[in-house]
C-alpha cells in the first residue's frame, strides 16, 4: 500500500512538475541571456608570447589573449576575503603561492589548458606578513621579525612529505626592520628602506648579511619618506621614490649606483633589440590625448622616443603593470584606478582592447525603464500648444505619416538610438554601482555598457556580515516623458567616511550636479512614495547622529501631511538593537525624528534581515482551500524578518527567526532552530519567510518556510494598518533539506503578482536554480493535497533538476547577488546575476501565458484566413450562376 | 374534412345479416342502404370530441417538460461531475432547452388553436423552470456556479497601506 501512494505521489508529483519548470531550449541558448566573465583588479602579470598571465586581487588566475583581451582560462582559487595570491611565477609552468595567515598554498598550473599540475602546502610558524620569491627553483619565503631579524626558509619541491613542504630557515639579523612594505625584490637581492639607511641581502648566497648604506649619500632629500618601487631588470635595480620622483638604483658589487635621471614611479624596464628601455607614463598638456607615454634609454636617461595616447575620458589614472617587446611593437598593459585593463600596442599607441574589471565587483543594482521613443513623445505633446488648431492638425498628421511609414519600412529610430522602450518592456538599462567607485550602465538586449562614470575617492558602505553595498535610489522613471529619469547613488567618501549623494540620469548618465559631500555620515536612507509636482520621490536619509535630510530640499512640503504615518526602523549589526522610529512629531520646518520602539537582542548577532520588495504587489488576497473556502493572507507591508545566532551551552547555537512589525515593533512570530548556524538568507514576500540553514545535527542545508494566515475572515478588507491589531495570524510551517550549498537566494518579481513565484538559489557550485514556491509552501493539515488543490504532496528532500538551472551550463564565479526587477510583461521577470561574472536573463514562472510563441506563424494564419474568404465569394458566385442555370432548366 | 368523407361512407354500409323486415315493408331497400342513420346528433358529439382531444393534447404538452425531468436527472446523474466537453455540453443543453422553450411558449401553444390555455402556459413555464433548476443544480454540483467566497476573490483589491515604513542595516 505504502508502495503505491509513493507511486502515486510521485506520479501527481511529476505532472505538475511538468508544467512549472521552465526549461531552455537549445537554440534559444543566448537569445536574452547574456554573460560577460571577469578576473577582477590585477596584480600581477606575466606576458607569455601570445597570452597574458594575470593573477588578481580577486584570487583568480587566469590568461587573456593578448589580441582581443578574451579569457582562454581562469581559474577561481579561494575566497578573496581570506586568501590572496602573494606570487606569480610563470616559467615552463605557471607557479603561484596563495593562502592565508600561514597556511600557504603552492601550486603549478599548465599554461595552455590551466589544469592543476601540482600542489603542495606550506605551513609556515608566524602569521605575520610575509613574501615569497624563487630563486633557482626554490620558494623562498621571508619573514620579518620586527625590530629582531629576518627569517628566510628555502622550500625545494623535492623535499616533501604527503605534499606538505619542508623548508630550511636561517636567521639574519635586522634590528631595523619594521614593516614588510618597506622592502622590495631586486633580481637576487632584497632590498629594505630603514631609518635613513638602506639595507640589502644577497639572497642567493647562503651565509649572506644585510649590508646596510646611509641614504643621504644617493639622495639629497631628508625630509620626504622613501618608498621602494620594486623594477625588473637583469642588474638587480629598484626606483626609489620620494617627492613623487623616482630614481633608479642599481646594486652593482654590493654597491648601490644611482642612475641620474628622473624617472616616474610607474616605470617599467623593456628589453627591445637587445636594449634595455624604460617606459613610463606621463600627464600630458593636451587635452584630446591626455596620456603620453615616454621611453627612455636604460643607460643614459636620454629619451628614446614619445608618443601621445588617445586615452578614453573616464577612466582612471593609469599605471603600467607589464609589458614585453615582439620585434617592431612592443605591448604594454595598463591598470586604471577604476580597475580597468588596458593594451596598448607601440609604436602607434592604438590601444587594442580595454577591460572593466570593476563591474568584478557590484555592489549596488538598479533596473530602469528606458523613455520612449521620439515618435511616441510627439504624439504626445499634441496638445501641448492647445491654441493652434491648424498646428495640431498639421502635427497629428506629420505624426501619423511617420507612423505609418515606420510600420510599412520598419522603425528606423528604433535601430538608430537604441535605447527606445520596447512594447512588452523587456528592454532595460541596468545600472550598477562598483566597489571601485565606477557606474555602469547594462544594455538587457546585449549586455553592453551604454555609459560609464568614474566617481573618485567613493567606498561602498559595510552592511551586515562584512557585506559591501552602496545605495542606489529611483527618485523619478522614465515615464514622465519631457522629465528625464532621476536616481539617487548614497555611498561613503573614502577619507572622512561622510555620505557622497550622486544625482545622475540613468539613461544618459548625466549628473549636472556632480558629487555632492553631505557634512554627516549616512546610516540609512529610504525613498518615499509621494512625489512632488516634478514627480521626484523625496529620499529621506537617517545620518549616524539621527538627523534626518529629504532630498530634494524643498521636499518637506511634500510629505508634510505624511508625517504621522512614516515611520524609520535601524538595525544595528554591532549591537543587535533594533530601534523604530516615528516621525510624527516633525514640523514644516523641522523633521524630528523620535525613537518609538527597540528590541535587544543580546547576546545574539543578527545575520540576516529581510525585508519585502518596496515595488511588490499582491494580486491574490487569500488562499482557496479545498472546500473552495478562502483563507485570507496576512500580508503586512510593514513586516521585518530578523535572523538572529545565539551561542547556547547546550546546543552550540540557536538560530532564531522573527517577525516584527517594523511600525509598532510588535514581534508577529518567533522560532527557533537547535544547533543550527549560518549563513542565513532570508527571502520575503507577499505573506511568506524562505530561510536557509546549516543544520550541524544532521550536516545538511534546511530551508524553512513560514507562511502567515489571517484566517476565513478578513478583518479590514479595504485598508491595511499595523496598529490596528485584532489577532495574530496563523503561522504555517514546513522544513526541507536542500541538497546544496546556497549562496544567496532571491524571490521573482513580476508587475502585478498573478505569476507564481520562483526561488532562485544560487549554489556554490555556480549555478542558480529556480525552486517553485508552490512546492515550498506549508501544506495544511488534515487537508487533501492533489492535483484539484493544485496542491504538491510534501517531499522532504528539494530535487533538483538539471533542467531548472535557469544559466543551464555557463557556470558563474563567486556569485555575490541575485537581482530581480519586473518587466511590464506580467509573465516575465528581469534576472542579474553578478559575481565575479554578470549573467542576465529573464524568467516566465508561468511559463510566457501572456504573449504568443515565438514559431507562432502569423503569416500562415493570414494567408488561411485570407483564402477561405476568397474562397466563400467565388463558391457563393458560383452557386448563384448554378441556381440561375437550374431554374432556366 | 375527414368527418363528412366518413358520413358518406356510412350511407353505404353492407348489412351482413339477414333482415326479418323484408316481409313487413313494402319495398324493399336497397342493399347496404339504410334508411335510420341519423346524422344530426353525431354532429354534436363530434365537436365537443374534438375541443376535448385538443385540451387533451394541450396538456399533454404542458405537462411534457415535467415529465422530463426525471430523465434529465439520471442524464445529469450518469454524466458525472469531471469538467470534460461531453458532461458541459450536457449541461448546457440542459440548461439552455428550457430558457429556449420558455421564451418560445406562446408559439408553442398557438398550435393548439385554443385562446384559454393559461393554466396550460403555467404549468409548462413552471415545468421548465423546474428543469432550469436541475441544470443549476447540475452547475452546482460540478462547481460551475459562484457561489463559494473563492469565485470572487480574483475580485479582491488589495488593501491600501496606511503607514509607511523604510530603513535597514545602519551603514558603517
Amino acid at each position: 500500500m505504502a508502495n503505491f501512494r509513493s507511486i502515486y505521489k510521485i506520479q501527481v508529483f511529476l505532472t505538475i512538475l511538468i508544467h512549472l519548470t521552465v526549461a531552455l531550449y537549445e537554440d534559444q541558448v543566448g537569445k536574452f541571456d547574456w554573460k560577460r566573465s571577469f578576473v577582477g583588479k590585477v596584480k600581477f602579470v606575466s606576458f607569455e608570447a601570445k597570452r597574458i598571465i594575470v593573477a588578481t586581487e580577486e584570487n583568480v588566475l587566469a590568461t587573456l589573449n593578448l589580441n582581443n583581451g578574451d579569457i582562454q582560462w581562469r581559474q577561481i582559487l579561494e575566497d578573496p576575503s581570506n586568501y590572496q595570491l602573494e606570487l606569480l611565477h610563470v616559467n615552463k609552468d605557471i607557479l603561484t603561492v596563495s593562502g592565508v595567515r600561514n597556511n600557504w598554498l603552492v601550486r603549478t598550473w599548465n599554461i595552455n589548458t590551466g589544469t592543476l599540475l601540482a600542489e603542495w602546502v606550506i605551513n609556515a610558524e608566524r602569521t605575520v606578513p610575509s613574501a615569497f620569491t624563487i630563486i633557482n627553483g626554490k620558494i623562498l619565503h621571508l619573514v620579518p621579525i620586527t625590530g629582531s631579524h629576518l627569517e628566510i626558509t628555502t622550500y625545494s619541491f623535492i623535499d616533501h612529505e604527503n605534499g606538505v613542504l619542508k623548508g630550511v630557515t636561517r636567521i639574519v639579523s635586522a634590528p631595523w626592520l619594521t614593516n614588510i612594505s618597506n622592502c622590495v625584490f631586486a633580481g637576487l637581492h632584497y632590498v629594505c628602506v630603514g631609518s635613513n639607511q638602506l639595507h640589502f641581502i644577497n639572497l642567493d648566497q647562503e651565509n649572506s648579511k644585510f649590508i646596510t648604506k646611509p641614504l643621504d649619500t644617493f639622495i639629497e632629500s631628508e625630509a620626504g619618506k622613501i618608498i621602494l618601487i620594486e623594477y625588473k631588470h637583469k642588474t638587480p635595480s629598484f626606483l626609489m621614490l620620494s617627492n613623487n620622483i623616482a630614481k633608479l638604483a642599481s646594486i652593482v658589487d654590493e654597491n648601490i649606483v644611482i642612475k641620474p635621471f628622473d624617472l616616474m614611479p610607474n616605470a617599467v624596464n623593456v628589453v627591445g633589440n637587445g636594449k634595455d628601455l624604460i617606459y613610463q607614463l606621463e600627464a600630458n598638456d593636451n587635452k584630446e590625448k591626455l596620456i603620453r607615454i615616454k621611453v627612455k634609454d636604460f643607460q643614459t636617461g636620454a629619451d628614446e622616443f614619445s608618443v601621445d595616447l588617445d586615452y578614453p575620458l573616464g577612466l582612471g589614472a593609469p599605471i603600467i603593470l607589464g609589458a614585453q617587446n615582439r620585434g617592431s611593437s612592443s605591448d604594454l598593459l595598463l591598470s586604471t584606478t577604476d580597475n580597468a585593463l588596458l593594451l596598448v600596442r607601440l609604436p602607434e599607441a592604438k590601444i587594442l582592447w580595454s577591460r572593466e574589471e570593476a563591474l568584478s565587483n557590484i555592489v549596488a543594482t538598479e533596473f530602469f525603464e528606458l523613455p520612449i521613443s521620439e515618435l511616441d513623445a510627439s504624439i504626445e505633446h499634441e496638445f501641448d500648444n492647445e491654441n493652434d488648431i491648424f498646428g495640431m492638425f498639421s502635427h497629428r498628421i506629420s505624426t501619423q505619416i511617420n507612423q505609418f511609414y515606420n510600420l510599412v519600412f520598419g522603425n528606423k529610430l528604433l535601430q538608430n538610438s537604441g535605447l527606445v522602450r520596447d512594447e512588452f518592456g523587456l528592454h532595460k538599462i541596468i545600472v550598477v554601482a562598483t566597489r571601485a567607485g565606477k557606474l555602469f550602465a547594462l544594455d538587457t538586449l546585449s549586455g553592453s555598457i551604454a555609459w560609464s562614470y568614474r566617481l573618485p575617492n567613493i567606498q561602498p558602505f559595510l552592511g551586515l556580515n562584512g557585506q559591501e553595498q552602496m545605495l542606489l535610489y529611483v527618485q523619478r522613471t522614465a515615464q514622465f516623458a519631457p522629465l528625464p529619469a532621476h536616481c539617487i547613488l548614497l555611498a561613503q567618501d573614502t577619507i572622512t567616511g561622510n555620505g557622497i549623494l550622486f544625482e545622475f540620469d540613468p539613461i544618459t548618465g548625466y549628473s549636472d550636479k556632480g558629487i555632492q559631500k553631505l557634512p554627516y555620515r549616512i546610516s540609512q536612507a529610504t525613498l518615499l512614495l509621494q512625489h512632488d509636482k516634478n514627480f521626484l520621490k523625496p529620499l529621506l536619509v537617517l545620518s549616524q547622529d539621527n538627523e534626518l535630510y529629504a532630498y530634494p530640499r524643498d521636499a518637506v512640503s511634500v510629505i508634510k501631511d505624511h508625517f504621522s504615518t512614516i515611520f524609520l526602523y535601524t538595525a544595528n549589526s554591532e549591537t543587535a538593537i533594533l530601534t523604530g522610529f516615528t516621525l510624527k512629531y516633525s514640523t514644516e520646518n523641522q523633521m524630528v525624528v523620535k525613537k518609538s520602539w527597540d528590541i535587544d537582542l543580546k547576546p545574539s548577532k543578527i545575520v540576516a534581515l529581510g525585508v519585502k520588495p518596496q515595488n511588490e504587489q499582491v494580486h491574490s488576497q487569500g488562499k482557496v482551500l479545498y472546500d473552495r473556502s478562502v483563507y485570507y493572507k496576512y500580508v503586512n507591508p510593514n513586516l521585518l524578518a530578523v535572523a538572529t545566532i545565539s551561542p547556547d551551552p547546550m546546543h552550540h547555537n540557536v538560530l532564531s527567526i522573527y517577525l516584527i512589525d517594523g511600525v509598532t515593533g510588535l514581534v508577529v512570530y518567533g522560532t527557533s532552530h537547535k544547533r543550527a548556524k549560518g549563513p542565513v538568507h532570508l527571502v520575503h514576500s507577499e505573506n511568506w519567510l524562505v530561510y536557509s540553514y546549516f543544520n550541524e545535527r544532521f550536516r545538511r542545508t534546511e530551508l524553512a518556510a513560514l507562511e502567515l494566515y489571517e484566517g476565513h475572515l478578513q478583518s479590514n478588507s479595504t485598508a491595511f494598518s499595523s496598529f490596528a491589531v485584532s489577532q495574530l495570524p496563523h503561522i504555517q510551517s514546513q522544513s526541507y533539506i536542500l541538497p546544496l550549498v546556497p549562496l544567496k537566494m532571491a524571490v521573482t518579481l513580476t508587475e502585478r503578482g498573478i505569476t507564481n513565484k520562483f526561488l532562485l538559489v544560487a549554489m556554490s557550485s555556480g549555478a542558480v536554480l529556480e525552486i517553485p514556491w508552490l512546492l515550498l509552501q506549508p501544506r495544511f493539515e488534515n487537508m487533501p493535497c492533489g492535483p484539484e488543490e493544485s496542491c504538491i504532496p510534501y517531499m522532504p528532500e528539494i530535487p533538483m533538476h538539471p533542467e531548472a538551472i535557469i544559466n543551464y551550463n555557463q557556470t558563474l564565479g563567486r556569485i555575490r547577488g541575485i537581482e530581480v526587477a519586473p518587466a511590464r510583461l506580467e509573465s516575465t521577470s528581469h534576472i542579474l546575476v553578478h559575481g565575479l561574472d554578470i549573467f542576465y536573463t529573464r524568467v516566465a514562472p508561468s511559463k510566457t501565458f501572456d504573449v504568443l510563441k515565438e514559431d507562432f506563424d502569423h503569416k500562415l494564419i493570414v494567408l488561411v484566413l485570407s483564402a477561405l474568404i476568397i474562397a466563400t465569394f467565388v463558391t457563393k458566385k458560383l452557386a448563384a450562376r448554378k441556381a440561375l442555370k437550374q431554374a432556366w432548366k | 374534412m375527414s368527418g363528412k368523407f366518413s358520413n358518406k361512407r356510412q350511407k353505404w354500409s353492407l348489412e351482413n345479416v339477414k333482415s326479418n323486415r323484408v316481409v313487413t315493408e313494402a319495398l324493399a331497400s336497397p342493399p347496404a342502404y339504410s334508411n335510420s342513420f341519423v346524422t344530426s346528433s353525431n354532429e354534436v358529439s363530434k365537436k365537443t370530441d374534438v375541443s376535448r382531444l385538443i385540451t387533451k393534447k394541450s396538456w399533454d404538452l404542458a405537462l411534457a417538460p415535467l415529465k422530463q425531468v426525471p430523465m434529465n436527472l439520471f442524464i445529469s446523474y450518469m454524466a458525472g461531475n469531471s469538467i470534460s466537453i461531453f458532461p458541459i455540453m450536457m449541461v448546457g443543453m440542459l440548461l439552455m432547452r428550457p430558457v429556449q422553450a420558455i421564451w418560445a411558449t406562446k408559439s408553442t401553444f398557438k398550435m393548439m388553436e385554443t385562446s384559454n390555455a393559461i393554466l396550460q402556459m403555467i404549468v409548462y413555464i413552471f415545468g421548465n423552470l423546474v428543469n432550469i433548476g436541475v441544470a443549476l443544480y447540475k452547475c452546482h454540483s460540478m462547481g460551475l456556479l459562484p457561489t463559494h467566497a473563492s469565485d470572487w476573490l480574483a475580485f479582491v483589491e488589495p488593501p491600501v497601506r496606511i503607514e509607511y515604513l523604510g530603513g535597514g542595516i545602519i551603514h558603517h
